[in-house]
C-alpha cells in the first residue's frame, strides 16, 4: 500500500514540481481532503471499545490486527451532519509519525492529484475547525475541497489523543 | 571496498561483557592455593578474546591492558608463577577497569586514565616480580592459538650457503628468555631438526638446530614460544661448533630413535625426511593422548629428552601412516587449543593433568546460543499472541458447527488449538533468562563490600536456575542490589559482635528465587541482628508516623518501606535497613510484585519480594459492566461477594460501605467512576470484587463476574494517551477490546468520589 502510494508518488513528482495526491472524503454536506501518504487503510465501522472520562468525540478504542488504536469521530468533533453508524460509515486509519489513530467519515469518495496552482489560501472566515489546519481549499469539477493538516489536527491538544505535555 | 566496522561494535560489547562477567566469576571461584588449571585457561582465554576483539576494532587501550594481563595469566597458568591473592585481586581491578573502557567505547562515559595506567604498572610489576625458580627437569609446551606478526630478522651470519649434507646449522640465541621458554622452544624446534642446547661463556643459553628448513619456518616456530623480538638466529659454518656438538647430538638422535623405534645412524635420522615426519606424529599423539585419554602411561613419557624413555607403543603404529609435514600436525594443534603440560620427573605431574576433564564441552556450549535484538523477541510474542486470539476466534466460531456434519473441521481445528499453546509456550520462554544472570553479579559486591567493612560474609545463592522474564530480571537488579548491600551493611554485624552474641563470625547472606504458584519468590536472607520492632515503632512516631502497639510486626517492618523513613541515625541504631527502601518498593511496586520482611531480633531478617512470571501476561478476572468487559488483575482480588441489604451501610446517607467480617470497605461502583450505563444500579444486584493494593482495600462494585483467564497486556498509549483508572488493555477471544483496571488508581478515585459526595 505504502509501495504504491510511494510509486505514485514519484510519478506526480515527475510530471508536476508541486503535485499531491489526496485522499478526499465526505463529512456531512462538505468534502474534504488530506495527504494520502498518511492513510495507512480504511476499513468499515466495528464496535468499539468505550473509553471511561473521554470527551464524546473520542469512540473508544477497537482492535486492529493486535494494535490497540483510538477512534476519533470528526462529525461529533465539528458538528457536521447528522452522527449516524450504518454500512456506509467508513473509518480512516491514519498513521502520523508512528501514531495509529482511526476517524470516523461519512464516506470516502477519491484519490485525486492537486497541482500547487490548484489549491486556493483560506480567507479568513469563522469555521468549527480552526483555520491553522487548513492548509489550503481546491476545486476540481465545480467542487470544493477543504485540505486539511491531519498530523497537526490529531496532534493538536484540542483533540485530546494525546498526553498534555 | 570498506567495511563500517561500527557495526560488529555491539557485538563485540556485548561479548566482553560476557566474558568479564565469565572471567570474574571464575576469579572468585578461584581456590588460591591450588587453582584449577582449567579455570585459569578459561580466565586467560577470556582476557585473549577480548584482547583479540579489541585489537581487530582499534581499542588500543582496551588491547594494551589485555595484553599485559595475558602475559601475567600465561605465566601463572604455566606454573611458572604461583597465583597469590594480590594476583587475584589484581585481576579483578583490571577486569573493572575492562568493563570501564568497554563502557566508555560503548556508551561515551567517562574512563578515569588514572585508574587504567594504575593496573597496568600493577600487572606489569606482578608479572615481573614474581618469577619463580624453573625448575630444570620439567618441560612444559604450550601451544598459544595466536601467530605474532612477522617479526625482522636479525641476521648476524654471511650469507645461506648450503652445507654439503643438505642442513643448515642455525645458532639461536636469546635476549630474554626464562629456562621454561627455552625448553619449550628445544622441544618445538625439535619438529624441525635436531637441537643442541649449550651455554655461552656470558652464561647465555642458546640453541643449535641442524635443519632443511631456512629462517622463517624457525621463527614461525619459535614464534609459539618467544616473542620474536627475543631471539637472534644465526647461520652458522657447522665444522666451528663441532666439539659441543658431537657428545650432545648423540644423546638427542638416541632419544629420536628410541622414540620411533627406528635403528638408524645419527645422520641419517637428521637427514632423512620420513623419521622426521615420524617424529612429529608421536609428538602429536602424546599430545591429544594428554587431551583424551589422560591419566595414561604416555603422560609421563613426555618427549624424551631429559628423563629415562620407554618406546611409545604407538609409534610404529604411526610410521605407517605417517605422511602429513609438519606444520599440517601444527595446525592440528592450533586449531585445537591445546595446552599440554608434562612433568616429567615431578611427582604432581597427574594433577595438572587429569584436572583437563571435557575442556571441549565447555567451549561448545558457549556456542550454542545466538545473539537476538529483544525488538524481535517482542515481535514474535505479539504475533503469538495474536495467532492465539485469532484461533480463540475460530475455535468459537466452530463450536456452534453440527459436530456429525463437520468433525474433520472440528478436529483440525482441535490441533490447531494444541500446536498454538505449544508455540505460545515455547516463544514465551525465550524471553525466559535464568536468575544467574543476577545472581552471577553478586558474590563480588558482596566479597568487596564484607572486605570494606571488615565484616566476615558467605554468600550463597539458592534456585540460580529458576527462570524469570528478561524484562523483569533487568529491571530486579538495582532493587535486589540494594537489599543485598543493606544486608551486608547493617545486617551482618561485626566478627566482633557476632561472637559475643554466640554466633560464628562468618555472617551468612542466602539469595534465593524459587516458582510458587503463579509467581516467583526471590528471598534475601541473612542472619544478623534482625528488626528490632520498638525501635522501629519509636522512631516511626518520632517522625510523626500513626502507629500504635497494636501493629503487627508485618506492619511494623512495612515502616522501613515509608518514605524520609530512612535516616543515618535509624540505620544505626535499628541495624537495619532504611537507605532508599522506599525506592525499592516502589520499583517492585511496578513491576507488579509485593515486598514482605520476616525478621526475629538477633537472627537474621528476610526480605522477600515475589514477582508475577511475565510482564506481558497477567492473571485476571474479567467482570461485566453494561455492555462492557474490564479485567482486573487476579493477584489485587482479595474476593468476591453478593452482598445482602444488611452487609450495606452508608455515611450520612451517601457514601456506601460494606461491612465484610466485621472490617467496613468503602464502594467504589464502577460505573459511575467510568460514566457507564448500566442497569444494575444497587450492590445487592450485581457484585462485589474486595480489592486490595498498596495496603489499601475497596470493594468494586460491577454487574457481574465472567470468568478468570490470562490476558495479553497492550499499552493503550501506544497509539493513544494515559487514562485515569486504565492500566492498559488487552484483547479478548472474540477479538474485542477490554480494558485492565488499574486497582491502585481505582481505589484513590473511589476515595475522592466518596469525598465530593459526601460534601
Amino acid at each position: 500500500m505504502s509501495a504504491i502510494a510511494e510509486q505514485s508518488n514519484q510519478e506526480s513528482n515527475t510530471t508536476g514540481a508541486n503535485s499531491n495526491e489526496y485522499l478526499t472524503f465526505v463529512l456531512g454536506e462538505e468534502s474534504y481532503g488530506i495527504e494520502i501518504l498518511k492513510v495507512q487503510e480504511i476499513r468499515g465501522y466495528d464496535a468499539v471499545t468505550k473509553i471511561a472520562n473521554t470527551p464524546s468525540f473520542i469512540k473508544g478504542v477497537v482492535n486492529l490486527r493486535g494494535l490497540i488504536v483510538p477512534i476519533v469521530d470528526l462529525r461529533i468533533k465539528f458538528h457536521l451532519g447528522k452522527v449516524e453508524y450504518n454500512e456506509l460509515t467508513v473509518v480512516i486509519i491514519l498513521n502520523l509519525g508512528g501514531r495509529v489513530v482511526g476517524m470516523v467519515v461519512d464516506g470516502v469518495s477519491d484519490v485525486m492529484n492537486l497541482q500547487s496552482n490548484q489549491i486556493r489560501t483560506v480567507p479568513e472566515i469563522v469555521s468549527s475547525i480552526d483555520t491553522k489546519y487548513i492548509t489550503g481549499l481546491a476545486t476540481v469539477d465545480e467542487k470544493m475541497f477543504i485540505l486539511v493538516d491531519i498530523e497537526q489536527l490529531m496532534n493538536s491538544q484540542e483533540m485530546e489523543l494525546i498526553d498534555a505535555i | 571496498m570498506t567495511i563500517d566496522m561500527s557495526q560488529f561494535y555491539e557485538v563485540f560489547f556485548d561479548e566482553s561483557d560476557e566474558l568479564l562477567a565469565v572471567a570474574e566469576r571464575l576469579l572468585l571461584d578461584v581456590n588460591i592455593e591450588n587453582p584449577d588449571s582449567e579455570d585459569l585457561n578459561a580466565i586467560f582465554r577470556a582476557a585473549h578474546s577480548i584482547k583479540g576483539g579489541a585489537a581487530t576494532f582499534g581499542f588500543m587501550d582496551m588491547t594494551e591492558i589485555t595484553h599485559v594481563l595475558e602475559n601475567l595469566l600465561d605465566r601463572i597458568r604455566k606454573n611458572e608463577m604461583k597465583l597469590t591473592a594480590e594476583h587475584v585481586d589484581a585481576f579483578l581491578t583490571a577486569k573493572d577497569v575492562l568493563k570501564m573502557m568497554v563502557d566508555g567505547h560503548r556508551l561515551a562515559t567517562d574512563v578515569n586514565l588514572e585508574q587504567v595506567a594504575d593496573v597496568k604498572m600493577m600487572l606489569k610489576s606482578l608479572s615481573e616480580n614474581g618469577d619463580v625458580t624453573p625448575k630444570t627437569t620439567s618441560a612444559v609446551v604450550a601451544i598459544k592459538p595466536e601467530l605474532e606478526p612477522e617479526p625482522e630478522i636479525v641476521i648476524l651470519s654471511d650469507n645461506n650457503t648450503p652445507i654439503a649434507d643438505g642442513l643448515k646449522r642455525f645458532n639461536i640465541s636469546f635476549i630474554n628468555c626464562s629456562e621454561k621458554d627455552l625448553t619449550n622452544l628445544q622441544s618445538e624446534l625439535e619438529l624441525l631438526g635436531s637441537v643442541i642446547l649449550g651455554q655461552a661463556t656470558d652464561k647465555k643459553p642458546y640453541l643449535l638446530l641442524d635443519t632443511e628448513s631456512d629462517q622463517d619456518d624457525i621463527l614461525s616456530i619459535c614464534s609459539f614460544v618467544l616473542e620474536p623480538e627475543d631471539l637472534v638466529i644465526t647461520l652458522l659454518d657447522p665444522t666451528l661448533e663441532a666439539t659441543i656438538v658431537a657428545p650432545a647430538k648423540t644423546q638427542v638422535a638416541q632419544s629420536l630413535v628410541s622414540n620411533s623405534v627406528v635403528t638408524e645412524p645419527v645422520a641419517d635420522s637428521i637427514k632423512d625426511e620420513k623419521p622426521k615426519t615420524e617424529k612429529v606424529k608421536v609428538e602429536e599423539e602424546v599430545g591429544y593422548g594428554l587431551f583424551a585419554e589422560e591419566g595414561e602411561e604416555n603422560v609421563e613419557e613426555g618427549y624424551g629428552f631429559f628423563a629415562p624413555f620407554k618406546p611409545h607403543p604407538d609409534a610404529q603404529v604411526l610410521q605407517l601412516i605417517g605422511d602429513d609435514n609438519a606444520s599440517a600436525a601444527l595446525e592440528d594443534k592450533k586449531a585445537e587449543d591445546a595446552k599440554v603440560v608434562t612433568e616429567t620427573i615431578t611427582p604432581t605431574t597427574m594433577q595438572p593433568a587429569a584436572k583437563r576433564e571435557s575442556p571441549t564441552s565447555n567451549a561448545s556450549s558457549e556456542t550454542t546460543s545466538i545473539r537476538v535484538g529483544i525488538e524481535k523477541v517482542d515481535q514474535l510474542i505479539n504475533l503469538v499472541g495474536e495467532l492465539v486470539i485469532t484461533q480463540a476466534m475460530i475455535e468459537q466460531r466452530i463450536s456452534t458447527l453440527d459436530p456429525a456434519h463437520h468433525e474433520p473441521l472440528i478436529n483440525s481445528v482441535g490441533q490447531l488449538t494444541r500446536n498454538t499453546r505449544d508455540l505460545q509456550e515455547a516463544v514465551m520462554s525465550i524471553r525466559m533468562m535464568p536468575m544467574d544472570f543476577v545472581f552471577s553479579r553478586f558474590p563480588r559486591m558482596v566479597r568487596d563490600l564484607a572486605a570494606k567493612l571488615n565484616k566476615k560474609v558467605e554468600f550463597v545463592t539458592n534456585g540460580a536456575t529458576t527462570e524469570l522474564d528478561k524484562g523483569l530480571i533487568e529491571r530486579i537488579v538495582d532493587p535486589l542490589t540494594h537489599l543485598v548491600r543493606n544486608s551486608v551493611d547493617h545486617g551482618i554485624e561485626t566478627p566482633e559482635q557476632r561472637k559475643k552474641s554466640g554466633k560464628n563470625e562468618t555472617g551468612r547472606l542466602t539469595l534465593s528465587a524459587a516458582h510458587k504458584g503463579g509467581s516467583i519468590v526471590i528471598e534475601v536472607t541473612d542472619d544478623g541482628a534482625g528488626l528490632n520492632r520498638s525501635k522501629l515503632l519509636a522512631k516511626a512516631k518520632s517522625s510523626g508516623l500513626n502507629v500504635g502497639e497494636s501493629m503487627t510486626d508485618t506492619e511494623v517492618y512495612q515502616l522501613i518501606f515509608a518514605p524520609g523513613f530512612s535516616t543515618a541515625e535509624v540505620v544505626t541504631d535499628v541495624s537495619g535497613r532504611g537507605v532508599g527502601m522506599d525506592v525499592v518498593k516502589r520499583n517492585i511496586a511496578a513491576m507488579g510484585g509485593v515486598v514482605e520482611i520476616r525478621s526475629v531480633l538477633g537472627y537474621g531478617t528476610t526480605v522477600s519480594i515475589a514477582l508475577p512470571l511475565t510482564l506481558a501476561i497477567l492473571d485476571g478476572m474479567s467482570v461485566s459492566l453494561g455492555r462492557s468487559l474490564y479485567v482486573i488483575p487476579l493477584g489485587l482480588i482479595v474476593e468476591t461477594m453478593q452482598p445482602t441489604m444488611n452487609d450495606i451501610k452508608t455515611v450520612t446517607g451517601k457514601g456506601l460501605m460494606v461491612s465484610v467480617r466485621g472490617e467496613y470497605l468503602p464502594i467504589i461502583p464502577l460505573y459511575a467512576l467510568f460514566n457507564q450505563d448500566t442497569e444494575i444500579m444497587h450492590p445487592t444486584e450485581g457484585v462485589l470484587v474486595i480489592l486490595e493494593a498498596e495496603g489499601k482495600k475497596a470493594a468494586l462494585f460491577v454487574d457481574g463476574l465472567v470468568g478468570q483467564q490470562q490476558v495479553v497486556i497492550k499499552s493503550l498509549e501506544t497509539n493513544f494517551k494515559k487514562v485515569n483508572g486504565v492500566s492498559g488493555a488487552t484483547i479478548m477471544g472474540d477479538g474485542s477490546v477490554a480494558l485492565i483496571i488499574d486497582v491502585p488508581a481505582i481505589i484513590k478515585m473511589g476515595q475522592l468520589n466518596t469525598e465530593g459526595a459526601m460534601q
